[in-house]
């Protein structure tokens, strides 16, 4: 029986809504390897990754944990949810990058998904987010560190983080003035990417909004992805 | 998915099915990002902290019947703050028609101490009452962007105003008129 003929069976039985709900799953226009559909918009133009690509392959200390993460080690074992940010961030755009990351965090708790989630969170600022800073910083955004799957990841140096946020994401990031900020030397002026990849190492979602994207959503397409 | 998967989970569905008729309001929302009419948010209830202007106890929001207006902060948060004498001032001049809660998304209890939050809202002469979402539930259903955020929602539950960063008074004061006139 192929898939349509399927669908019209099933809607037949009188489930239209269940199934309907499943749409994105069954959409035949869905990149390979995916669990989603294709989002609304299309960002495959966009300089990061997006639906489709697969998961740029780095590896980065977690200096809290001190072991080395490659988001290779989660191929097979757990869908990714990745961010980049950095403590200083003065307007606040970071902890709401945070708080998606964590959100799907608690949900992956409440509902018994943790050991199939990772939560990637990668610091341009490695200068002044020390070990100790991450910690803190954890702790103030109400981030689980105990759960185990969470890793800040801190590379070696700013030129480093620069050169993999560029190279792998697309990303530009540049230290800027912060003379009109009390108490901040620099700032980095930066756009708040989220991005989400299942097990095979595909991405399923790129949030170029990620600080506003709705964090239901987030919440939602995480769980559909680690489900599927 | 594996298609057999797929499979599967349509079959146990199809089960199901006559009983299951669903909730059909599923559909449109899976499909629609953000559509005209909000709906109500379905209530959240959260602890609420003993300080100056609030007591321990818990708050529903958004409770049944009343407009309410919640400022989103953390002790960590610098422009919050800034933010307490104009959220002070709009709160005496409308707080009595609303209900007027500020709430930390910070995990009082476990990585901060409920003392650090009472510390804080002396230092920023906080006088209404103050909640903790410490699992960023209610901050995942107003969707907060930013801290500090502001968000009012009328006496059905459906967000009238939600904006993050420093807002005056009047701003307050007018974001919650905007859920009293619904």
């Amino acid at each position: 029986m192929d898939r349509r003929r399927y669908l019209q069976s099933i809607a037949a039985a009188g489930t239209t809504a269940s199934v309907a709900g499943c749409l994105g799953v069954l959409n035949e226009s869905g990149a390979e390897g995916t669990v989603l559909g294709p989002p609304e918009q299309d960002l495959s133009e966009a300089a990061h990754p997006s639906y489709g690509d697969e998961m740029p392959e780095f590896t980065v200390p977690d200096p809290i944990t001190g072991e080395d993460i490659s988001t290779t080690d989660f191929e097979g074992e757990r869908t990714i949810l990745w961010t980049s940010f950095y403590t200083n961030c003065p307007d606040g755009v970071c902890p709401a990058l945070i708080l998606r990351l964590r959100r799907a965090q608690e949900v992956a708790a409440q509902e018994g998904y943790s050991d199939d989630a990772a939560f990637l969170a990668l610091t341009f600022d490695p200068e002044r987010d020390t070990a100790d800073v991450l910690r803190k910083y954890a702790d103030q955004q109400g981030v689980d560190l105990d759960a185990g799957n969470w890793h800040f990841l801190r590379p070696e140096s700013y030129e480093s983080s620069q050169e993999l946020l560029d190279e792998h994401f697309g990303l530009v990031i540049e230290k800027a003035s912060a003379d009109d900020i009390e108490n901040l030397e620099y700032q980095f002026p930066h756009y708040g990417l989220i991005l989400l990849a299942n097990k095979r190492g595909i991405v399923e979602r790129a949030y170029p909004n990620g600080a506003t994207v709705d964090i239901e959503i987030v919440e939602n397409d995480f769980k559909k992805v680690v489900e599927g | 998915m594996k298609r057999r998967d797929l499979l599967a989970g349509l079959a146990s569905v199809g089960a199901i099915g006559g009983a299951g008729l669903v909730a059909t309001g599923t559909i449109p929302d899976a499909f629609s990002n953000g559509s005209e009419t909000p709906e109500p948010v379905e209530s959240t209830t959260l602890d609420t902290v003993e300080a100056p202007g609030s007591r321990d106890g818990e708050v529903t929001i958004p409770p049944d019947n009343q407009a309410t207006f919640v400022d989103f902060f953390g002790t960590w948060c610098a422009p919050c703050v800034e933010q307490m004498p104009a959220l002070g001032e709009a709160e005496n001049r409308i707080g009595d028609e609303v209900r007027f809660v500020s709430v930390t998304t910070e995990d009082v209890g476990g990585s901060v101490s409920e003392e650090r939050v009472v510390e804080w809202w002396r230092e920023n002469d906080g006088d209404w009452l103050v909640a903790a979402d410490v699992t960023a539930e209610l901050a995942a259903k107003l969707n907060v962007g930013a801290y500090p955020t502001a968000v009012t929602l009328d006496s059905t539950g459906r967000i009238q105003w939600s904006e993050s960063g420093i807002h005056t008074a009047d701003e307050i004061v007018a974001g919650i008129e905007t859920a009293l006139n619904v």
